[in-house]
């Protein structure tokens, strides 16, 4: 344990089909173990101090491998820099800011499940999960929801071409995706430079002086959005409903009482998330859980296998029949918590409580067994058929 | 008893206005913030204890 002898393979992890058994591959190896040259970091206390000490654990040369042409601000960007895009980008995305979107994000995820209630089965992953998270991108940065099913193909090969095993170069369908996107942000971003409204981007064009944002940063964090904001929210839903499908006494529980919703969706992140894995490169040399780790070294945070790190949490591997929030690290932490963890929150609960508003009862099409891609750097299911009672009043 | 909030640790969750709506409110960054003085009663201590769980960052603690 802990040293380069160890037969820890990341592709050997059985992943696929059992998160549970999945993450006790990796604990079973340490809290901090080195396989490959790479550290991993398992337990709830050293990922924490992980996210407690970024001069240590930098995140700007951990993303250097994605060759990005722009710097994907902010989650790219080490202090002190970081502070001052994050001090703008937080209040536009602050609870209250989400609360104001609350009625239009759920009028388009009852769109949604309207299109299929009727017909008694739907698959989750198409029918939903890749839909309205990229709708509800395209509303925040005002661009037309026409353009949505061109979007979900360029991220789709992105996502898939940035998080396939490291040393293999892009494909040519990857950087043709990448060079449509990077179009289709440049151009919008210069169509609000000419006519700027009340959104975020504007603001951020509005900066001026030392204050203003450079045309690259501007394009790296819409890349970022693109990147980081609509993969992890289709995983998400997909994870939610399959826990809901598999557990059809805690999904009535839901549907008599959706301030249950809220809470219970807590529990099934701290479970399944769609991003368990953040990178890091140490500056220095450190010492975490009693291993040694040299200055440069590239570290994995193991955010799915800290999250149930039996000794913070009670029955780790088990959604807490109390529903009480237990504290997940399924966000990150430190100065990088995810900047759109409020607004993920509130379509995930906007997703559960429409769906149930007219599918109550569902279950996993018999024969189907939902898996996620594996070995990948981010977690989502491919597939998750359901069938039920075609929904008759769907107004 | 109050409760408190450890700036340096708080990193905007705002896990604790949603647990404990009674004894935090969230700021313009969406970070929490503690209501007043953050004095607890029998009838807060319950959701204080709440937002000591649910806060990622270990960042609340109840002291005397």
């Amino acid at each position: 344990m802990g040293d380069s002898t160890s037969s820890f393979q990341m592709a050997h992890a059985p992943m696929a089909t059992d998160r549970t058994a999945g993450c006790s591959y990796f604990r079973d190896q340490g809290d901090v173990f080195e396989s490959n040259g790479i550290y991993f970091l398992t337990s709830a206390e050293a990922v924490q101090f992980a996210h407690r000490h970024p001069e240590i654990f930098a995140s700007g040369p951990a993303f250097e491998s994605l060759g990005s042409p722009v710097p994907l601000v902010p989650l790219a960007i080490d202090p002190p820099d970081h502070l001052r895009f994050r001090k703008f980008l937080d209040p536009m995305f602050a609870p209250r800011v989400i609360n104001a979107m609350e009625d239009e994000l759920r009028a388009q995820a009852r769109e949604l499940v309207r299109a299929f209630a009727s017909r008694g089965r739907c698959d989750i992953v198409t029918d939903l999960a890749r839909l309205y998270p990229t709708q509800v991108f395209l509303t925040l940065f005002g661009m037309p929801i026409g353009d949505r099913d061109m979007f979900i193909g360029w991220v789709e090969t992105l996502v898939e071409g940035s998080t396939a095993e490291s040393g293999t170069l892009p494909t040519a369908e990857v950087a043709a995706a990448a060079m449509a996107l990077f179009g289709y942000l440049g151009e919008f971003i210069e169509r609000k430079r000419a006519d700027p409204g009340d959104d975020m981007l504007s603001k951020i064009l509005a900066l001026r002086g030392d204050e203003a944002w450079t045309d690259a940063q501007i394009l790296g964090l819409c890349f970022l959005f693109t990147l980081a904001g609509l993969d992890t929210v289709t995983a998400t839903i997909g994870f939610v409903m399959m826990h809901l499908a598999e557990q059809p006494e805690l999904r009535r529980r839901l549907v008599a009482d959706t301030t249950l919703v809220g809470p219970a969706i807590e529990e099934i992140l701290r479970l399944e998330l769609p991003a368990p894995y953040t990178p890091r490169v140490t500056s220095q040399e450190v010492d975490v859980g009693g291993v040694t780790i040299p200055a440069g070294s590239m570290v994995q945070l193991c955010l799915g296998v800290a999250n149930r790190d039996p000794r913070r949490f009670e029955r780790p591997d088990e959604i807490g029949t109390d529903l009480g929030d237990r504290g997940h690290l399924s966000f990150g932490g430190g100065i990088h918590r995810c900047l759109g963890s409020h607004l993920a929150r509130r379509e995930l609960r906007l997703v559960v409580e429409e769906f149930h508003r007219l599918i109550p009862e569902y279950e996993i099409e018999p024969g189907a067994q939902p898996r996620i891609v594996w070995p990948s750097g981010t977690h989502h299911l491919t597939s998750l058929p359901l069938r039920f009672e075609p929904a008759q009043e769907v107004g | 008893m109050k409760i408190v909030i450890d700036d340096t640790r708080c990193t905007g969750h705002a896990r604790c206005v949603v647990v404990a709506p009674t004894l935090f409110t969230d700021d313009d960054r969406g970070y929490g913030c503690v209501i007043g003085d953050g004095s607890l009663t029998d009838d807060t201590m319950g959701e204080a204890r709440q937002a000591v769980t649910a806060c990622p960052e270990q960042a609340i603690t109840i002291v005397d």
